[in-house]
């Protein structure tokens, strides 16, 4: 298959999904999607041969934007799901239901953006400290860090996560 | 190399059932900083991501502001991005296949990659001034010249490192012990390949044929000839040839770069950054780095993200260890190569008698260096001679 007619494949099978399409250029497509449609036209993309090489969250003011980059290897070409996640609830469906290798991925978008992924296999913390208080996203553009963090915080001695998992194996 | 990491296995016995990996200790908020940086001091923030990827993260960068300012720097700039970043391949390869055979107690090995390392770092000193942390690479080119006088020097201290990385090959190829060792451990099938999305020798090692240099060609990888090297059986052996192989590739792309650059300009800077988003990536010696710009137009961009290749070699590290012996668990996640190259200490639960544990770095050497021996002695197997 050809670099064009992927791109022509993904527009007119997935036509009445997409809110928008953009092609920057040759080797980088953006597509826009609603949070109802995101699931699909990510599995589509998946199971089309994509690579999913990492989701960046965005945020946008009124919604959370996340861009799931998969990359067409052998065709050379870069297509980006911009799926809306809007404020306040910020849900998607979770993208790591279909494949392990976007586990990572959506974790690191919930801890830093507070955006949540509906179904994800493993919603525990990844990246920020166990100690961190709820609710404060770091990557949001209202993130002010004195406001937030330098207020004096509860030091956990334990693993933290490590922890629970082991304490919900054995049950 | 010591930095901080948690693995959680589950054993039964000395099989390990289950595995979990625990992040981020040394989380430093780079993206963060990203936002607050203007575009030209970006690439000298990301080259600190790793000291040994030094040049693949600034290649990123000016990958993906080169697709957002839609220009291309031009072509001798293109030829010194490629040499160093090959340069940086051989030097990392190298340190990997060392603390490979470190790990499974085969210190002949581990001296020997670090000794032929040492005059590739010299070579990076010769033509960036530094061994490490070239800062070399920026938006439209580069930020030093390569001496046209200096060619026929980098080119003899190219040619210089071919011979004994020829002989390290071959003897670690070659050698009865490892391959018993190394061979069928901690395999990474085809399909989990794809379905954990891994990248970079990783994926070559499973007979997943990615190559960001290859697919989608940047500085001067489209006008040299060169191989990416595949193989189907996704153990650590097959990373290890993969590795040991992909460092002759890269000499001879420096050769005929070397050989092809001609004098002329290198640099390109735009006047100004306009509103919009850019996607860079590159083939960092681990695998593909893999960054996102979006630029409202100002001095500093709206959003800068940054994916390093472990981020997404490391979950596959549940898809080969499980079924493994605990003695290996340590060499598979070695032979992802992971930036954070250590771990600290690993904690075991054995799930029939729910007995918890804390190993250390200590305990899994010793472990894996008694496998070793074992091995030795049960197929009656000599290491080969060592010949200088």
């Amino acid at each position: 298959m050809k670099r064009n007619q992927l791109v022509q494949q993904v527009k007119t099978e997935l036509a009445d999904r997409l809110a928008d399409v953009v092609e920057r250029n040759a080797k980088r497509v953006y597509l826009t999607v609603e949070p109802e449609h995101s699931l699909a036209v990510n599995r589509y993309l998946f199971e089309h041969g994509g690579r999913l090489a990492t989701a960046t969250g965005v945020d946008c003011r009124d919604w959370i934007e996340v861009c799931y980059h998969y990359c067409f290897d052998p065709l050379n070409v870069v297509i980006t799901v911009k799926a809306k996640a809007y404020k306040p609830a910020c849900e998607l469906d979770s993208v790591a239901t279909l494949f392990p290798g976007a586990n990572f991925i959506e974790r690191e978008i919930q801890d830093l953006l507070g955006a949540r992924f509906l179904n994800h296999p493993d919603p525990r913390r990844l990246l920020l400290a166990d100690d961190w208080p709820e609710g404060v996203y770091p990557l949001r553009k209202d993130y002010h860090h004195e406001a937030h963090v330098n207020t004096g915080r509860a030091v956990s001695p334990d693993h933290g996560r490590a922890r629970v998992l082991s304490a919900l194996r054995r049950g | 190399m010591e930095e901080p990491e948690f693995f959680q296995l589950f054993v039964e016995g000395e099989r390990v059932v289950d595995a979990d990996v625990r992040l981020s200790y040394n989380h430093r908020g780079m993206e963060k900083r990203c936002e607050s940086l203007t575009y030209d001091q970006i690439p000298l923030l990301l080259a600190r991501i790793c000291g040994i990827c030094s040049a693949s993260h600034p290649m990123a960068v000016a990958n993906a502001l080169e697709d957002l300012c839609r220009i291309e720097a031009p072509p001798r700039a293109q030829y010194i991005r490629a040499i160093i970043c090959e340069l940086e391949r051989i030097h990392s390869h190298l340190l990997w296949v060392g603390l490979a055979g470190h790990f499974i107690g085969y210190n002949t090995v581990f001296m020997w990659a670090w000794r032929y390392r040492e005059p590739v770092l010299d070579l990076c000193e010769k033509i960036t001034g530094n061994r490490n942390h070239y800062e070399n690479f920026k938006l439209g080119g580069v930020r030093r010249d390569i001496p046209q006088e200096a060619i026929p020097e980098i080119l003899e201290c190219v040619n210089a490192v071919e011979k004994p990385l020829t002989m390290l090959t071959k003897a670690v190829l070659d050698d009865p012990v490892l391959s018993v060792r190394l061979r069928g451990i901690g395999v990474l099938s085809e399909e989990n390949g794809r379905r954990y999305c891994v990248t970079g020798p990783t994926a070559r090692g499973s007979n997943l044929p990615i190559d960001v240099r290859r697919d989608e060609p940047y500085a001067a990888y489209d006008w040299v000839k060169w191989d990416v090297i595949t193989q189907p059986q996704g153990d650590v052996f097959a990373k290890a040839v993969v590795r040991l192989l992909e460092t002759y590739e890269s000499i001879k792309i420096i050769r005929q770069c070397l050989e092809k650059m001609e004098p002329g300009e290198t640099d390109n800077e735009p006047r100004s950054i306009p509103p919009g988003e850019g996607i860079g990536h590159a083939e960092a010696p681990r695998g593909e780095t893999f960054h996102y710009v979006r630029s409202d137009g100002t001095n500093y961009p709206l959003r800068y993200k940054a994916r390093a290749p472990t981020y997404v070699n490391l979950p596959s590290f549940k898809a080969s260890v499980v079924g493994a012996e605990l003695a290996d668990a340590m060499l598979i996640v070695a032979a992802m190569d992971p930036c954070y190259s250590c771990t600290e200490r690993m904690a075991v639960v054995d799930s029939r008698r729910h007995i918890e544990g804390v190993l250390t770095m200590k305990d899994l050497l010793r472990m894996s260096h008694e496998k070793t021996a074992r091995l030795i002695q049960h197929h009656g197997i000599h290491p080969a001679e060592w010949k200088c």
